[in-house]
C-alpha cells in the first residue's frame, strides 16, 4: 500500500470517528449512555453489595462484573451506531456509495467506542474506589490493560454482530444493540461464577471470550479461574470469532447490495 | 465515441414474502449506452424501475443478470474502483440529522479520502457554489427541503465525479426552487463536463435538462433518443389552439373530417387534427358558420408527456415500437 493510499484509508477511518463523536455530542441519549445508565447501574449494584454486607473481595467480584459490562455496552454500541445512525437518518446509501471498506467503518466506530468506554471505565473505577474502597489497580497496569483489551475486542465482536443483524433484518434488528449485551451478562458470569449456571448455559458461557477475561481479572482478587490458561482461551476465542465474523459482515453487505436492502433502508 | 456507461441485458427481480415467493420483476433486459459528457434522462412513471436502474449503475444494487461497465470498469468485478469515480444525489435527501451542513460535507469528504486543506477548500467551494453559506452551521434536520436538496447536490460533487447520478433531483420541491436546481445542474454540467444520468417522472424537467432520454415502463426501456427525435417518432397529430367568442358546436367538431380529439372551454378550444395544413381552412369555415368569432389561432407542440403516453399505449397494445 502506498503512503497516499494509507493516508486515504486513515482519513476514511477517521470519518467514522468524527461522525460518531458529533452524534454523541449532540444527542442527549448518547450522553446518557456514558454518564447516566452506567453510573446508576453501578451504584445500585454497589449499594446492594453494601446492604448484603459482602466481604470486600466478594464486592470486588461483582464490581468487576458491572464495570466490565458497562465498558462492553458502551463500546459495542458505538460499533453498532456506525450503521444505526445511517439507518435512522436513512442515509445508508450515501455511506455505501462511497469507496469505503467495512474495515474502515468498523475500525473508526470501534476507536470512538474505545474512547467513550474508557471514559466510562475511568469514571466507574473512580467511584468504586471512592464509594466502595475497591482498588482496580491492584493487579497492576499490565493485567488491567490486558483485561481492557479483552473487553474492547469482545465489544467489537458484539458490535459487528449487531451490524450483521442490521444488514440482514433492517430496523427490526436495532433492538439487538441493547439486548445482546444483556444476554451476555446473564451467561458470562457478571454477578456470579459460571459454575452456578445450569448445564447448557455453562457450556455456552465457555465459548464466550468475556467469561475468560472476567475470570482472568478476578483471579487477582482471590477467585481462581476455572479453566487455565484463561487469557489464551479468551484471546483464542476472539481470533476464532473475529475473522469469520468479518467475512460474514462482508457477505451480508454483498447480500444487501443483491437484494436491495441498502435502497430500502434509505427510503 | 467513448461510452461512460454501458449496460447489457440487465435483469432484476425483487422477492418478498415467505421464502421470497412473491416476485416483482423490476427490470427486464435493459440495454443502455450513455456517452461521456452527456446528460441522459431516464423517464417513467412511479414504479417503472428508474431508481432500481440507477441503483444498479451506481453500484448500490447488484443485477440478477447482465453486464454493467462504468468508464470501462466492470461494476460487478470492481465496484470499489467505480465508487471512486461516481456520486449520487437523490430527491428527498437524507443525511445525518445532527450534523450541520458543513459537518455533513466534511464527513462525506473524508469518506472520499479528502484530507486537510484540500477538503476544507472543497467544502468551502461547494458551500459557496450552492449558496449554503448562511446555513453552514445549521443541523440537517432544521434545513428546508430546498436546502437539503442543495446540500445533497453539494455532497455529490465532493469527489469531482466523472459520472453523477441524480435520482429525481427536484421531487417535492416548490416550482421556483426546482427551476433553480435545474439551472444549477446545467451550470455544473457546463463547467465540469461530467456525464449526468438523471431519473425523473417530470417530462418538462427531462426535456429541459437531457440531451437524450430513455422511456422506462414496467422495467422495460420503450425507446431512447433525443427529445426532438422522440417527438418526431410519434406523430399523433397537430394541435390547434383557438381563442374565440360566441359558440362552437361540439356536434359539428365531432363529425368534422380529420379531427382526432378536442376540448372546449368558455373562450378557448383545443383541437387535435391529423394534418393541420390540410384541415385548417375547412375547420375555420366550419367554426365561423357555427357562430364562433375567431380571435386568435396558435399551433401547440406536443410535449414529452404526450410522446410517453403514446409509446406506453403502443407497448400495451403490442403494436411494436417505431424505434
Amino acid at each position: 500500500m502506498s503512503l497516499s493510499s494509507l493516508q486515504k484509508r486513515l482519513i476514511q477511518i477517521w470519518a467514522f470517528v468524527f461522525k460518531n463523536w458529533i452524534m454523541t455530542k449532540r444527542n442527549v441519549f448518547s450522553l446518557f449512555e456514558i454518564l447516566f445508565w452506567p453510573v446508576v447501574g453501578f451504584f445500585s449494584v454497589g449499594l446492594l453489595t453494601d446492604f448484603l454486607k459482602l466481604n470486600p473481595d466478594m464486592s470486588g467480584f461483582i464490581l468487576v462484573g458491572i464495570i466490565a459490562m458497562s465498558v462492553i455496552q458502551v463500546c459495542q454500541i458505538d460499533v453498532a451506531y456506525v450503521l444505526l445512525y445511517d439507518l435512522w437518518s436513512k442515509s445508508i446509501k450515501h455511506t455505501f456509495i462511497a469507496p469505503v471498506y467495512l474495515f474502515d467503518l468498523v475500525s473508526g466506530a470501534w476507536l470512538i467506542g474505545i474512547i467513550r468506554s474508557f471514559v466510562v471505565f475511568l469514571l466507574l473505577s473512580f467511584f468504586s474506589h471512592l464509594a466502595f474502597g475497591f482498588d482496580f489497580l491492584r493487579p497492576g497496569i499490565g493485567p488491567l490493560l490486558l483485561f481492557l483489551l479483552g473487553l474492547f475486542l469482545t465489544s467489537v465482536i458484539v458490535g459487528m454482530s449487531v451490524c450483521i443483524l442490521l444488514l440482514l433484518f433492517g430496523y427490526k434488528a436495532d433492538v439487538a444493540a441493547w439486548s445482546l449485551t444483556s444476554l451476555m451478562s446473564l451467561i458470562c458470569g457478571i454477578y456470579y461464577p459460571i459454575s452456578i449456571l445450569p448445564f447448557p448455559l455453562r457450556e455456552i458461557a465457555r465459548v464466550i471470550p468475556l467469561t475468560y477475561f472476567l475470570e482472568y481479572f478476578r483471579s487477582f482478587y482471590g477467585f481462581g479461574p476455572e479453566m487455565n490458561p484463561v487469557l489464551v482461551f479468551g484471546f483464542g476465542l476472539i481470533a476464532v470469532y473475529l475473522i469469520p465474523e468479518a467475512l460474514l459482515l462482508k457477505m451480508v453487505l454483498h447480500r444487501a447490495r443483491r437484494i436491495g436492502t441498502l435502497i430500502k433502508l434509505s427510503e | 465515441m467513448a461510452y461512460a456507461i454501458v449496460a447489457e441485458g440487465i435483469y432484476k427481480t425483487f422477492r418478498s414474502g415467505w421464502m421470497g415467493k412473491r416476485k416483482k420483476e423490476a427490470l427486464k433486459n435493459i440495454e443502455l449506452q450513455i456517452e461521456e459528457g452527456e446528460i441522459f434522462g431516464i423517464l417513467g412513471p412511479n414504479g417503472a424501475g428508474k431508481t432500481t436502474l440507477l441503483s444498479i449503475l451506481s453500484t448500490l444494487l447488484l443485477p440478477d443478470r447482465g453486464k454493467v461497465n462504468i468508464l470501462g470498469i466492470d461494476v460487478l468485478q470492481n465496484g470499489h474502483r467505480v465508487r471512486e469515480k461516481v456520486n449520487i444525489s437523490s430527491g428527498n435527501a437524507n443525511f445525518l440529522w445532527s450534523l450541520t451542513v458543513k459537518e455533513n460535507l466534511h464527513f462525506y469528504g473524508m469518506l472520499y479520502g479528502l484530507m486537510g486543506k484540500r477538503r476544507e477548500e472543497k467544502v468551502e467551494g461547494l458551500i459557496e457554489l450552492f449558496d449554503l453559506n448562511e446555513h453552514r452551521d445549521v443541523p440537517f434536520d432544521r434545513l428546508s427541503t430546498g436546502m437539503k436538496q442543495r446540500l445533497s447536490l453539494a455532497k455529490s460533487l465532493l469527489n469531482d465525479p466523472e459520472i453523477l447520478f441524480l435520482d429525481e433531483p427536484t421531487v417535492g420541491l416548490d416550482p421556483d426552487v426546482s427551476v433553480r436546481i435545474r439551472e444549477k445542474i446545467l451550470s455544473i454540467h457546463h463547467r465540469r463536463k461530467m456525464t449526468i444520468l438523471l431519473t425523473t417522472h417530470n417530462m418538462r424537467e427531462a426535456e429541459s435538462l437531457c440531451q437524450r432520454l430513455a422511456f422506462l415502463k414496467r422495467g422495460e426501456i420503450l425507446t431512447t433518443g433525443a427529445p426532438s427525435d422522440l417527438k418526431r417518432m410519434v406523430r399523433i397529430g397537430d394541435l390547434l389552439k383557438i381563442k374565440f367568442k360566441g359558440k362552437i358546436s361540439e356536434d359539428e367538431l365531432l363529425h368534422a373530417e380529420g379531427v382526432i380529439n378536442f376540448t372546449i372551454s368558455e373562450e378557448f378550444c383545443e383541437i387535435m387534427v391529423d394534418d393541420i395544413e390540410r384541415r385548417l381552412g375547412t375547420l375555420m369555415t366550419l367554426l365561423s358558420q357555427g357562430g364562433a368569432s375567431i380571435e386568435k389561432i396558435s399551433f401547440g407542440q406536443m410535449d414529452l408527456e404526450d410522446v410517453f403516453i403514446e409509446f406506453a399505449k403502443e407497448t400495451d397494445s403490442d403494436m411494436g415500437l417505431c424505434v
